[in-house]
């Protein structure tokens, strides 16, 4: 790691996680530097790319000395620290955080909006099939707009949406609006998504892990037989894309991380091709 | 698509600013004037706000609805009456009866009010409480609440007895300030005198106060003062006690510390139930600031708006600068990146109340207090089932059972005590038996509890743990934030499993570990030590 030119001048921390010595170069969180050393930690509300908000507090971990446990995707490592990310008592925290969020998916089970929900990914994971809590009161269904549906009764409050709406494309239409076990994901006032000021680039989309935000009309829920990595047709700022192929039709598009997008798309790229 | 402004929405939103700021941090005080002039706030409001303001929509309506006291209204959905009648259903006022008291209010055909349970007001002395309006009524009953409805009595009133900025200067109130101010003290010393009295943060977690300020002389500048005055604890009542008899004790003590730090500006956060107080404070600092003893730093009174978590030292940064009040994570320290992201000294209003006396009689005169080898006095807001509840000034480490037998005139007749509650909801609940235990910092830990803002809540035969834990559990549902899953779901799903005749008792040990290991901050870490507590030491309850 020492060689590669582009981390040679980083400081370095040198740092324990799970009795192994690793290191974290640079600013890198605990998650990271597990990650670049091949350690896995669940996460869902953590994007690469985006603001780490420490959330839904499935990444946590033990550090020696502190009461708490801590946000892996939001904590620094320092020198000597001593970190745990698969005992017994994280897993334990990590467990029943993602019990608690099942609980509250419809029929408290798979996401019946996408075949990528990363809760069923980590779900799945750890053997977590029948929650032993109550459903919550479900909300209804929004199919108000023309290319996004709406299903926050798959919402996990992780506010991915809220910020690659707020902060990745500064369109500031979606927000977290009250409080407790009735908060909820808005847009603008409450309104129907399809009444908002919401310009569809789709970012929400593409940030939600549960398919909570989708592709209207479900295609979603259809395994795509390819994978076409391009640059949109339309303006000259060249946005990475990948379009997703079924029977030679497009399904839907992602963005793809270039140097002029970082995986975004406007409303042209996202969706006037499918 | 999107909305189009309401040209009359923005003329009378214009109007109610007047010249004041639009700037972020102005946003709650802003609705609040919203919401006192409609009795609600309708969605053209907001977006004339927003507009006036610059900010997002979404932003103005998620920071409106997170908070208890603003009614969001959309179009076409009925605006509430325009008075709203609430009932607190916390701790204590649920063992006075405040469950009958609301059926009997709801069933009363009252059409023009609003009858809303709320969490605890700070008024436990006086169980039942009931606010007509900002009109407080304790030992309320229907007939009391109905006078006040029918009379108008909607207003909050100043205290009765407070000593207002003269005479408090005639007893030599802000001459210390002044001595700081001109070098009759060092700083250093002042902070070794907080240190030698061992005074405490007053506000649950006490951390020392000297500690914190010599912190605070090593961040860099500029540092900011912010007082809690957002006192939300079920059963707490001191701060309000203190504030109500001599606020400018506390307001000294502030200008000490804001010396003592050198810090450029002052904030002190005051919850909108102690409407009253917010009138005492309105008044006194404008008294203060139109003849100061000497310069004042810049001084703002910001105004809560129904909200437990914002006393949350992070939550009420939050709040105070316009947002949702949702506890930040840390690190960073508050003293650190605080308000504004500017290193912020945050101290419990209390704990300010107590540094003249401390500066002014020595560290020995605090710390000669003390029993069972503890030592300072704390504030015990007692209520519940003893003869003299109230806010009772005792040694630290004094026992349950001396509290009640020397302090609060013992136990209610036809009362035998049972248990209490230490440190408000939060801070668990002991039985009858361990009610020779020291209450201070530190003492309750190894029982599964803490004594933090020293809000006692006394159980007799009549009451039942099971149920207080319940009680409890079901206000941390009402006012977790919503941020992070172990307190928003968590708490909820711990409510429906109470709510069950038979507990699951493991599955709610595992929640409990899970919520206390991985919530964000000490409202969910600590919601689960009443269950924990009720299952531990009254086991014959489930039986």
């Amino acid at each position: 790691m020492a060689a590669n030119p582009e981390t040679m001048n980083e400081k370095i921390t040198r740092f324990s996680l799970n009795g192994k010595q690793i290191e974290a170069i640079g600013d890198e969180t605990i998650l990271k530097a597990a990650e670049r050393n091949g350690i896995e930690i669940p996460r869902l509300c953590y994007k690469e790319g985006y603001r780490p908000d420490g959330n839904c507090r499935v990444c946590m971990v033990e550090i020696d000395g502190e009461r708490a446990l801590a946000p892996s995707c939001c904590r620094k490592p320092t020198e000597d620290m001593k970190v745990n990310s698969d005992n017994e008592r994280t897993v334990h925290s990590q467990k029943m955080v993602l019990e608690l969020l099942l609980s509250d998916m419809p029929q408290q089970g798979k996401s019946p909006y996408t075949l990528n929900s990363e809760l069923d990914f980590w779900a799945n994971r750890y053997g977590i099939y029948d929650p032993r809590f109550r459903e919550r009161k479900q909300p209804t269904p929004d199919l108000s707009h023309a290319a996004i549906a709406v299903n926050l009764d798959a919402c996990i409050q992780c506010n991915r949406c809220v910020r690659a709406c707020r902060e990745e494309q500064v369109n500031d239409v979606i927000g977290y609006a009250f409080r407790g076990k009735h908060s909820e994901i808005v847009f603008d006032m409450g309104e129907p998504m399809g009444e908002s000021t919401c310009v569809a680039c789709g970012e929400c989309v593409q940030a939600c892990p549960t398919g909570a935000l989708m592709p209207a009309r479900n295609v979603g829920l259809v395994e795509p037989d390819k994978k076409v990595e391009s640059v949109c047709p339309y303006c000259g700022v060249g946005c990475l894309l990948t379009y997703n192929v079924k029977d030679n039709h497009i399904l839907y598009v992602d963005g793809r991380d270039g140097p002029s997008n970082h995986s975004r798309l406007c409303v042209k790229g996202r969706y006037s091709i499918d | 698509m999107g909305r189009i402004l309401d040209q009359k929405a923005l003329a009378e939103v214009r109007n109610l600013l007047g010249d004041e700021p639009r700037t972020r941090d102005f946003l709650l005080e802003h609705l609040h004037k919203i919401q006192d002039t409609f009795h609600h706030i309708s969605n053209s409001h907001i977006l004339a706000l927003s507009a006036e303001m610059n900010l997002p929509m979404a932003e103005v309506y998620e920071t409106a609805t997170f908070y208890h006291h603003f009614d969001v209204i959309k179009e076409g959905e009925m605006s509430p009456p325009s008075l709203t009648v609430r009932v607190c259903d916390s701790l204590t006022c649920e063992m006075f009866g405040a469950h009958e008291l609301i059926e009997q209010l709801k069933s009363g055909n009252n059409a023009d009010i609003r009858i809303q349970p709320v969490a605890c007001v700070g008024r436990c002395q006086g169980a039942p409480v009931a606010v007509v309006g900002k009109n407080a009524v304790e030992q309320a009953d229907q007939a009391k609440i109905m006078s006040a409805v029918s009379s108008k009595q909607t207003e909050a009133e100043l205290p009765p007895d407070y000593l207002g900025f003269e005479e408090y200067k005639k007893n030599g109130g802000y001459k210390l300030l002044v001595d700081c101010i001109n070098g009759k003290h060092k700083r250093e010393d002042i902070i070794q005198t907080l240190l030698d009295a061992n005074l405490r943060g007053l506000g649950g977690a006490g951390f020392p106060a000297g500690k914190k300020w010599s912190i605070m002389r090593e961040q860099e500048k500029p540092r900011l003062v912010a007082i809690n005055i957002d006192e939300g604890e079920p059963g707490t009542f001191k701060d309000r006690y203190y504030l109500e008899r001599d606020p400018h004790r506390f307001i000294e003590g502030t200008l000490i510390a804001h010396w003592a730090i050198e810090a450029e500006g002052v904030y002190l956060y005051l919850r909108d139930e102690y409407a009253g107080c917010q009138k005492l404070l309105e008044q006194e600092l404008a008294l203060l600031k139109e003849n100061p003893p000497c310069e004042l730093p810049p001084l703002f009174l910001r105004r809560g708006a129904g909200a437990y978590i914002c006393g949350e030292e992070s939550a009420m940064i939050e709040s105070i600068e316009g947002k949702r009040g949702m506890p930040r994570l840390r690190p960073p320290f508050v003293a650190q990146v605080g308000l504004f992201g500017r290193p912020t000294l945050e101290q419990n209003m209390e704990t300010m109340h107590w540094v003249r006396e401390i500066i002014e009689k020595g560290p020995d005169w605090f710390a000669s207090h003390g029993r069972h080898d503890r030592k300072g006095l704390r504030s015990f807001s007692v209520s519940g089932r003893v003869q003299k509840p109230g806010v009772h000034l005792a040694p630290a480490g004094i026992t349950m059972r001396e509290l009640i037998d020397e302090y609060c005139g013992g136990m209610l007749p036809g009362h035998e005590f049972y248990g209490y509650f230490p440190g408000g909801a939060s801070g668990g609940i002991l039985p009858a038996s361990l009610g020779d235990i020291p209450l201070d910092f530190d003492t309750l830990q190894p029982y599964g509890c803490f004594i933090g803002s020293a809000a006692i809540v006394v159980l007799s035969d009549k009451d039942s743990a099971r149920t207080m834990a319940l009680n409890a559990m079901r206000f941390f549902e009402d006012e977790s934030c919503g941020q992070c899953t172990p307190c928003r779901v968590g708490t909820a799903k711990a409510v429906n499993l109470m709510e069950q005749k038979d507990w699951d008792m493991p599955l709610l040990e595992e929640l409990a570990r899970a919520m206390e290991d991985a919530s964000i901050c000490g409202l969910g870490q600590a919601a689960p030590n009443p269950l924990r507590c009720a299952i531990k030491y009254f086991p014959e309850e489930f039986e």
